[in-house]
């Protein structure tokens, strides 16, 4: 229950975050970070993947919802949940399968987390921007656009990971 | 039954991103959405705090703004002033010659990031904003009107790659098609120009007034000198003059005779 109202907490605070700072955040038009991304990274590393599913659509589908963008966030955002098991199996190198504990540079490693994070933030960011753009037209722009804010965005959830509470 | 179980993951995300691609194909009209127009009034709210908050920040860009539009309006008073007024054909009947209103609004969110922007303003249908309104600041054309509610309405930004207006060289009155390529959000592409057409860097771009929505010659922007040739037409490059990343006041333009207007335009084709 206690876990249950921190993740809930951690949602909302990604949430607002996201539409109230990094949506206003653009750099030259290229560079979007979509911070709220990591809700779906923290999660315990045990949860079944239906919930892991649902959970990603619903924080994608509340970021739509406000930003006017009706199904585009929560269409990457399954994506990414439906990635994230096979990302957190292929670093095992690190203990990764502490049931309850939640994925971090603290628990698992710094070099674990960031190849975590860039593949998770990598493919939510592919679906994201082609989705958007519903076309393979200008191919090479929306793959430098995917490639630096999948950047930007790994700094902010790496930087956003230090600096929360460790338990 | 053991099939459903062993795939259930698969299938379960397959459901979702179905029905992610179903609102996503859905959207354009999503303006009329019940749910989104939910999120709009609450999302309008927060954005109106936040702008509130920041606004402060801009006065002085804002301040310049005014000043360069408020010369501009007194040259051409003076023009008009001093115009020598002889015969009798050149007095107008300034009552019935007025076809447009005008609606001075802020906008409170706004984004260049995205292939489709919009921008919300904070004045709705309690103040008369109805949709279809031309939207532009000082600087030039920023978009048209595409949802209203009691107290906001959302624009279609200029950039928004579904966005078309009919523009035309000032010099010489040719006109074309204005569109947004989704890359810079500094330019946009002219196109459906005949190639024998005489132009040169810096000419300025206005709109055409061939739409009922802009009144015809608000500024565009200017040509880039670049161009791209297709058949017997060139598309060429067009500098925006509006800074669409530091937009702050801008005007709603109504046409008080579209409805006459497009009605006999209607019937005439018919």
């Amino acid at each position: 229950m206690n876990s249950i109202l921190k993740y809930a907490g951690a949602l909302l605070i990604l949430i607002v975050l996201q539409l109230l700072i990094f949506n206003n955040i653009e750099f030259s038009g290229y560079v979007n970070p979509y911070i709220y991304v990591m809700f779906i990274l923290i999660l315990p590393a045990a949860i079944p993947s239906w919930i892991l599913l649902l959970l990603s659509f619903m924080t994608g589908f509340v970021i739509d919802l406000f930003s006017g963008t009706m199904g585009v966030h929560a269409f990457a955002s399954v994506m990414a949940g439906f990635v994230r098991p096979w990302a957190l199996s292929l670093n095992v190198m690190a203990e990764a399968a502490e049931p309850d504990m939640s994925p971090s540079s603290y628990r698992n490693g710094f070099r674990w987390f960031l190849i975590y994070t860039v593949i998770v933030v990598f493919v939510h960011h592919l679906a994201l921007f082609f989705v958007e753009i519903f076309s393979l037209r200008n191919f090479g722009h929306t793959l430098l656009r995917v490639m630096l804010s999948t950047a930007a965005t790994t700094f902010f959830i790496v930087v956003f990971d230090f600096i929360r509470p460790r338990r | 039954m053991n099939f459903l179980l062993r795939y259930k993951t698969l299938i379960l995300f397959l459901i979702l991103e179905a029905l992610a691609l179903a609102m996503i194909s859905s959207s354009h009209n999503y303006h009329q959405t019940v749910l989104y127009g939910a999120a709009r009034n609450i999302s309008g709210f927060f954005s109106r705090g936040l702008e509130k908050s920041t606004s402060y920040f801009r006065l002085r860009q804002v301040n310049e703004e005014l000043v360069s539009e408020n010369i501009m309006l007194r040259r051409r008073l003076e023009a008009l002033v001093s115009a020598p007024q002889g015969s009798l054909e050149t007095i107008r009947d300034t009552i019935r010659g007025i076809n447009y209103t005008i609606l001075n609004a802020r906008v409170i969110n706004n984004s260049v990031n995205k292939q489709k922007n919009f921008i919300s303003l904070d004045k709705g249908s309690k103040q008369g904003v109805t949709n279809g309104m031309g939207v532009a600041s000082s600087e030039g054309v920023v978009g048209v009107v595409v949802g209203v509610s009691p107290n906001y309405s959302v624009v279609m930004s200029l950039l928004n790659t579904e966005f078309r207006l009919s523009a035309s060289i000032a010099r010489n009155d040719y006109f074309g098609s204005l569109a947004w390529d989704g890359i810079n959000y500094r330019y946009a592409r002219l196109s459906e120009i005949p190639h024998h057409v005489a132009v040169t860097e810096g000419d300025t771009i206005v709109t055409s007034g061939y739409s009922a929505i802009f009144p015809a010659g608000i500024m565009v922007g200017t040509l880039t000198g670049k161009q791209k040739r297709g058949g017997d037409f060139v598309s060429m490059e067009v500098l925006l003059s509006a800074d669409f990343k530091k937009l702050t006041n801008v005007y709603l333009i109504g046409n008080l005779t579209s409805e006459e207007r497009t009605t006999i335009e209607e019937e005439a084709v018919r």
